[in-house]
């Protein structure tokens, strides 16, 4: 497609020291005299760039500042997610890889290991996580990206040897074992963070510091709406020559290859989209809500996948209740798995004005005023939000005005964008904890309370009726 | 469907505007087809395999890629690395991943090759950006480079699913990205190619050639009527060609058995991609010239008709035919 400039960018004017333009006569003679490197020639044309580049530079600024500790850090759990995390914690400087662990030693093992040594990090591989454990004398820190029913094993093993640890969501598949993951910590004095990468999210952190708290911008919330809408796709599979033998799977306590690679449809192994994909965004109600639920009433089933190969349910809608310092809250949640329409947002809508979110930095954050609230100029001079864009007015017919019509409210914009891939800023949180210059944004006991809300879901889908939350039931 | 002088483009390109198709649509091969929108087109793979469901896995597998080379290669994405490279000023750099560094690498491989033809950075200047790929830092000399990897991205995914269909034993393959890119594995039994065709992008049913390909990699470009591409070499919009096409071999070391970690990839469909841009704008002598040092190398070019006539435009074959090329008259 037709290249063009973005809007507001500067071209550089002729003149101006910006890049020169190749001359005819110029690309006819490079042609002639690029000798015949060939289609392919980049593979050993690299090495030249690389010196050039390297001897035309300017002191190249270093990786890492000459007094940033140094972070040595082990993946337990190199599938999907696993990979995810290598990916930021790759661009984060001061990090030194060590280790991964993965059962699929054919597979995902390999490749993660391959990945991190083009970067230069000479990693062991393993498939049993005790002994790398073991092994591995310069470890401080462990990233585990392992299946539900794992995490609480494994977080609490690396907590006991002395490893800080960063565990992704959800925090277990079950409320003894996210209780056992806050017993460790706290035994072992060692730092954990759960893997709820929106509470490090500058959007939402600017939202829910600068929006509601400090400028109250949506008066007095009362309603919240959230979904995760997914299309659908078939069961995840794997290429046949890289099978694992049963006899390990059986070991590491899956049935099949089909129940390795779909774990999270699974009783006693994961807990289905709502907790897959729900466990995000309530997490946010809680939060930015400042309380947690009194109470949980769902509605959920297996409507449309194969009974015979997924367990939990495809389809959930749940309805909960808050009490807020400023009143009473009800907010509703939906995931299904057949059907993408809107993706994944939440909504928080308050007698002032609303605000709609997504993690997508396509999507961003949106604000509406309602007409009747105070102005937001004071805030949109101090850069919370964006001045207004105008909606269109609408026509009003001959001489009559529907009163039920309502003006549409103006749209504002955050204006905070995130450059960096989605978990960078909340592994980045967890390894400036670690070096004793930052506050976790997840800490267990703030993630037990999530696992609270969501794990109850399931559970009033199974009742049928109205669960009831006690203040007791999120301490530990 | 014929030509009128008044179309203007005026949405993302459809499957076929480069006039580049399967012949029959695929059912004739019988190959399941599976489809994906990623990239503004969509992504379609066309694998013969007896499991069924096995194959679905493998191309959803390969779409999963495909949306994650989005998120990374997209300019669009404010938080790809592309975006990021784009927010550089001089002095500033960042890391990449991988495969936006790869992408990075062959596009100046193939700005250098084509002259400046090819030109992810559309005129801004892409030399000014230094690349290291042994840390996969970019770094950028100036405040204004701006990166556009729309000419050689669909290329590089159509390459990695390929790979990935490989790995998963799903031989008999036809991978493509709106066909613009495409990437032909094995042929379904009892075929010595797929079978592909080439035709006015104006009015499809003129076909020009049919070729029967397997192992190559083919890129179609194409312009609707009205429509102008920047040449990145003048700055200026260049009236272009009507059409381009480009097949490339893919080379033994491409394939599985052959591919190591050692080893840098041999991206055959990235490759097409880029030239089939840089064919829109390059003169007759140039790409004659690159074709003559390039054995296997193969082009096609339609030009615009003069003055906007109705006439029929003479389709030009360049560089040696390919086994398995059979023409039409045109």
């Amino acid at each position: 497609m037709a290249g063009e400039n973005e809007k507001g960018k500067e071209t550089p004017k002729a003149g101006a020291a910006g890049p020169r333009k190749l001359g005819r006569r110029e690309v006819l003679t490079g042609l002639s005299t690029v000798p015949a490197l060939g289609l392919f020639g980049y593979a050993w044309n690299r090495q030249r760039q690389y010196q050039q580049a390297k001897a035309e530079a300017a002191a190249a600024p270093a990786e890492a500042p000459k007094d940033l500790q140094v972070i040595n850090v082990a993946l337990l759990g190199a599938g999907a997610q696993g990979q995810v995390l290598t990916d930021a914690m790759l661009r984060i400087p001061g990090l030194r890889f060590r280790a991964v662990c993965d059962i699929w030693a054919e597979y995902n093992q390999k490749r993660v290991v391959n990945s991190l040594a083009k970067f230069k990090h000479e990693v062991r591989g393993y498939e049993n996580y005790r002994e790398m454990l073991d092994k591995e004398k310069d470890l401080d820190a462990v990233v585990i990206a392992t299946p539900d029913f794992w995490h609480a094993q494994h977080a609490i093993d690396c907590l006991k040897a002395g490893k800080h640890v960063y565990c992704e969501k959800e925090m277990s598949n079950t409320l003894e074992g996210a209780r056992s993951m806050v017993a460790a910590a706290r035994e072992t004095g060692k730092l954990l963070q759960i893997g709820h990468q929106r509470r490090s999210n500058p959007r939402y952190l600017h939202c829910y510091e600068k929006l509601l708290r400090e400028a109250k911008l949506l008066g007095r919330i009362v309603t919240v709406s959230g979904q995760w809408n997914r299309a659908l796709a078939p069961d995840l599979g794997a290429p046949a020559r890289y099978a694992i033998p049963d006899a390990r799977l059986t070991q590491y306590g899956f049935k099949d290859m089909h129940q390795f690679r779909n774990w999270r449809w699974f009783k006693g192994k994961g807990g289905g989209p709502i907790v897959d994909l729900g466990s995000h965004q309530i997490d946010i109600y809680s939060w930015f809500l400042g309380a947690n639920p009194t109470g949980v009433m769902a509605s959920g089933g297996l409507l449309y996948l194969d009974p015979a190969t997924h367990e939990w349910y495809d389809t959930v809608m749940a309805v909960y209740d808050f009490e807020t310092p400023m009143g009473k809250v009800k907010a509703s949640y939906q995931t299904q798995t057949h059907n993408g329409s809107q993706g994944y947002f939440e909504n928080f809508m308050g007698d002032q004005g609303t605000l709609l979110l997504s993690e997508s930095e396509v999507y961003g954050a949106r604000l509406y005023r309602d007409p009747n609230a105070p102005a937001w100029d004071t805030w949109v001079q101090k850069g919370y939000v964006s001045a207004p864009k105008i909606q269109e007015m609408k026509e009003k017919t001959e001489g009559v005005t529907d009163v039920r019509e309502s003006v549409s409210p103006d749209e504002h914009k955050v204006s905070i964008v995130l450059r960096d891939p989605y978990h960078q800023p909340h592994l980045q949180n967890f390894f400036n904890a670690v070096r004793g210059k930052a506050k976790l944004n997840c800490p267990p006991e703030v993630a037990y309370e999530s696992a609270v809300a969501v794990l109850k879901v399931n559970e009033a889908i199974e009742a049928g009726s109205r669960l009831s939350f006690k203040p007791e039931d999120f301490r530990i | 469907m014929s030509t009128d002088g008044h179309e203007h483009a005026d949405g993302p390109r459809g499957p076929a505007d480069g006039g580049l198709e399967i012949e029959g649509r695929g059912e004739l091969c019988g190959a399941q087809r599976f489809s994906h929108e990623a990239m503004a087109t969509v992504f379609e793979v066309h694998a013969v395999h007896p499991d069924e469901r096995y194959a679905a896995q493998a191309a959803q597998a390969a779409f999963d890629l495909v949306d994650r080379l989005e998120g990374e290669l997209s300019r669009f994405r404010p938080n790809s690395d592309i975006a990021r490279v784009n927010c550089l000023t001089a002095g500033g750099s960042t890391r990449v991943g991988p495969s936006a560094m790869e992408c990075l690498v062959i596009a100046r491989h193939m700005f250098d090759l084509t002259g400046g033809a090819f030109d992810v950075a559309i005129g801004t200047g892409l030399p000014s950006l230094e690349l290291d790929p042994d840390d996969c830092f970019v770094r950028a000399t100036t405040d204004w480079v701006r990166i556009d990897l729309g000419g050689i991205g669909k290329g590089y995914a159509v390459d990695l699913m390929a790979e990935l269909l490989e790995e998963w034993g799903i031989e008999k393959a036809l991978v493509h990205g709106g066909f613009s890119s495409v990437l032909a594995l094995e042929a379904p039994a009892g075929l010595d190619g797929w079978p592909l065709t080439l035709s006015d992008p104006g009015s499809p049913s003129r076909v020009f050639a049919h070729l029967s390909v397997r192992q190559m990699a083919l890129g179609a470009s194409g312009l609707r009527k009205g429509d102008h591409i920047v040449d990145p070499r003048t700055g200026e919009p260049a009236r272009g060609r009507r059409a381009a096409w480009v097949a490339i071999p893919r080379p033994d070391t491409a394939r599985l058995e052959a591919r190591s970690e050692g080893r840098p990839r041999v991206a055959a469909a990235a490759v097409a991609d880029a030239l089939t841009t840089a064919f829109m704008l390059m003169s007759l002598e140039e790409i004659e010239a690159l074709c003559a040092q390039t054995p296997g190398l193969q082009a096609w070019a339609l030009p615009e008709p003069e003055h906007d006539r109705q006439e029929q435009a003479t389709l030009l074959h360049i560089g040696g035919s390919g086994p398995g090329y059979t023409s039409t008259s045109w």
